[in-house]
């Protein structure tokens, strides 16, 4: 005969019976469905992309690469359709990054210059790199586990590159609002050469205007703005393009601006495989730049910059991949003269 | 109240009891709500008996354990081949999904060490121990015909001048995603532009020094 | 008794699919875990989350426990790594999570469970301790002395049984009475905490 269960046992049963019903609500599927469940991961991708750029958080966070590892603040809102955001080196450099609408400012006080580049103002806020079937293509992606980063649950979602030339991700999902609580960045062969993991991090409701005013000075340093107005594309005689491409990388977007500090107009296209992007900028080559050695490669942290110089224009590529990935799309850059009128064969 | 069943619970929970007792017990302690919950309280009371400062009392613990064990394969699928000279294990028959889910934990383990060494990719193999300060060793990828090799510390000079390679930055930074954009603008903060990545030290485990 | 009997028909049956008997593993080893982890980790939040790691990773892992050294000497040095390893991942700045609820949109168990930060968990647990050192007092000093040898100074039945001149039955049975006289009063703490976990319901 079973007795009646006492109080507290019934506290350790609810206790156990609501976790249960806890962990059945969060997932009711088998982990083999799981598994089998492909487009899973990248949901969560996508919930943490929309996450990242729809909601309003203010955070700490540490960035560490190449051994060293520095603290940083950024604070994101989204009102009335216009994005403020706000990235601060807390330690080191003092470099700050605001941006409010079109507008994107960088304070580099260890230059003593301001850049201002104002984007075109019909621009899409939300044009990033969409995850679409082609990427599942090259990249792996997948759920590895459920597990918890300092008292959140978070899923941790993989994504293998399947070659070389883009980078790999681990990430640390949070389940309840989609943040990425922690990021690595691999490269090809799975090392880390990269990590973010937030220290705090706080989704308000509401983050006054002020949150986005540096905290730099400025007083005598050089403002370098661009044109408000970028010059017509059409202007341009020659139309730049990639000649090849690595595996999976498309043409997303054509523009022509100037840049701060320049005149010149510049044609920049970006190719994406739909996680990684890469720019390219053209340029005629100034006659100041002719002494410089080409080509050149530059790191931006795990992000790569290159440039070359072909046809008297200066080719630069950056994307978040591995270096050679930059300076391959750097090198197939070719300029296609329009045939000219009258010579066209029947 | 049973008295000898729970004497007999009193005397497993302090490793009292004859094995062929601990056996029977087992099986009703894993399947009785009650008899557990009376197991549980009797750990508290130790624990509240030596007073261990800030130890919570009635933390959810074994109720958060408990949800993420339920959500997983029973263990008795995901046993691997059979070792030998094991006297008391009872070895199942392994299920075609065990290779799949042994692997998933491994690499899960193998998350949890920072930094660690553990192919991203490799979700077919088993961890392997990196190196104590590996020099960089060009690998190139399997089944790729051109020769693209990412070497692990590229050795680069920032030669690109920084506003201008600022420029290129913010402006491509419109158009990354918004994880890979955060990477890029945080590396840009911290003025890391140009410098040359220098590796992490990972000791036999995969520890970063 | 062949040391460790308990624990091992414990894990024999967690080895054979039963799950049920991992949660009793966790019940009798969950505060020792998180007090080992807090010689790491001072915050005793995170010492929990860790200790909750290290259950689930020595669950996955018991497939490979064979029995050569006891259960929790195994379970031990599984915590000691985990804890390690989140000390050396953490970095420097303290983790504190303050994400306001009213923008949280899913379903998330931890909203429901108050975590050790709020007065309500720490003051239950004083209300615990108290209430078992106020049983322990009121016991005839056979028991309280059988129970207190046990479990402060860790003293086997045998050896119980040689301090106090007495036979290993009667200690077994003085420390099942104590065990009993206090969990009766108990069970008074855990009702009021039941009142209260069903208000936060």
């Amino acid at each position: 005969m079973r007795r009646a269960m006492s109080s507290s046992e019934r506290l350790v049963a609810l206790t156990l019976a609501w976790a249960v019903a806890g962990a059945a609500l969060a997932d009711e599927r088998t982990p083999a469905q799981k598994m089998a469940h492909e487009s899973a991961p990248a949901q969560w991708l996508e919930r943490m992309n929309q996450a990242l750029t729809t909601r309003n958080y203010d955070g700490t966070f540490s960035h560490w690469h190449g051994g060293r590892v520095e603290m940083l603040r950024i604070i994101h809102r989204v009102q009335d359709g216009t994005v403020s955001e706000r990235l601060a080196s807390l330690d080191g450099s003092g470099r700050e990054f605001i941006r409010s609408g079109a507008s994107l400012t960088c304070y580099l006080p260890d230059q003593r210059t301001v850049l201002v580049e104002q984007r075109p103002p019909d621009e899409s806020l939300v044009g990033f790199p969409a995850l679409n079937d082609q990427t599942a293509s090259f990249y792996d992606i997948r759920e590895v586990s459920h597990t918890r980063l300092n008292r959140r649950n978070t899923h941790v979602i993989t994504v293998s590159p399947k070659d070389e030339y883009r980078y790999g991700y681990r990430l640390w999902i949070d389940d309840s609002t989609a943040m990425p609580l922690k990021t690595q960045l691999c490269d090809t062969r799975g090392h880390v050469i990269e990590q973010i993991v937030f220290a705090s991090l706080t989704l308000s409701a509401h983050i006054p205007d002020s949150a986005f005013k540096p905290e730099v000075s400025t007083a005598g340093f050089k403002w370098l703005r661009n044109e408000s107005a970028p010059p017509a594309l059409a202007a341009a005689t020659q139309a730049w393009n990639a000649m090849r491409l690595p595996p999976g990388f498309r043409i997303a977007a054509r523009s022509a601006q100037t840049l701060p500090g320049s005149a010149d107009p510049v044609d920049h296209l970006v190719f994406t495989d739909g996680l990684a992007s890469v720019s390219v900028f053209v340029e005629p080559q100034r006659r100041e730049q002719a002494d410089q050695p080409v080509p050149e490669s530059a790191t931006v942290g795990s992000s790569s910059a290159f440039s070359t110089v072909i046809d008297g224009h200066k080719i630069t590529a950056v994307g978040e991949v591995p270096p050679d990935t930059v300076r391959f799309i750097a090198n197939q850059l070719k300029a296609q003269e329009p045939p000219p009128v009258g010579s066209r064969r029947p | 109240m049973n008295e000898e069943l729970d004497s007999q619970l009193s005397a497993m929970f302090d490793d009292e009891l004859a094995p062929e007792e601990c056996e029977l017990l087992a099986r009703r302690l894993s399947r009785d709500e009650q008899l557990k919950a009376r197991w549980g309280r009797y750990a508290v009371v130790g624990a509240a008996i030596r007073s261990e400062r800030g130890v919570r009392l009635n933390a959810p613990l074994a109720g958060l354990v408990s949800a993420v064990i339920l959500a997983e394969p029973a263990l008795a699928a995901a046993q691997g081949a059979r070792r030998t000279g094991v006297r008391w294990w009872q070895p199942v028959a392994a299920a075609a999904v065990a290779a799949g889910v042994a692997a998933v934990s491994v690499l899960w383990l193998r998350a949890q060490a920072p930094l660690a060494g553990a192919p991203l990719s490799a979700h077919l193999t088993a961890p392997t121990a990196t190196a104590p300060g590996a020099a960089v060793v060009p690998a190139a990828a399997a089944g790729a015909p051109d020769s693209y090799v990412v070497p692990r510390a590229p050795a680069v000079r920032a030669v690109v001048p920084s506003t201008e390679l600022a420029n290129y930055v913010v402006a491509h930074s419109v158009f990354s995603s918004p994880v890979t954009r955060r990477n890029l603008l945080s590396a840009f903060m911290t003025g890391e532009a140009g410098s040359a990545a220098e590796e992490p030290r990972d000791d036999a485990q995969g520890n970063v020094q | 008794m062949s040391a460790d009997a308990s624990d091992l028909s414990l894990v024999r049956r967690v080895q054979r699919g039963d799950k049920g008997a991992f949660d009793a593993l966790v019940l009798k080893y969950q505060h020792k875990l998180v007090k080992l982890v807090m010689r790491y980790v001072r915050n005793p939040a995170e010492a929990e989350d860790i200790a909750q790691e290290a259950f689930i990773k020595a669950y996955r892992a018991l497939p490979q426990f064979r029995g050569d050294s006891a259960f929790y000497t195994w379970l031990y040095r599984i915590a000691i790594n985990t804890a390690k390893n989140a000390v050396v991942s953490r970095d420097r700045s303290p983790i504190e999570y303050d994400l306001d609820r009213n923008n949280e949109e899913s379903y998330d168990m931890q909203g429901r469970l108050k975590d050790s930060e709020t007065p309500e968990g720490l003051v239950l647990t004083d209300e615990i301790r108290s209430t078992v050192n106020a049983a322990i007092d009121a016991l005839p000093e056979d028991l309280r002395t059988a129970i207190v040898l046990r479990e402060l100074e860790g003293l086997s039945y045998e050896e119980i049984a040689a301090a106090m001149a007495c036979p290993v039955g009667t200690v077994r049975s003085r420390i099942f009475r104590a065990r009993e006289a206090i969990d009766r009063r108990l069970r008074e703490v855990f009702e009021g905490g039941l009142g209260r976990a069903e208000e936060l319901g």
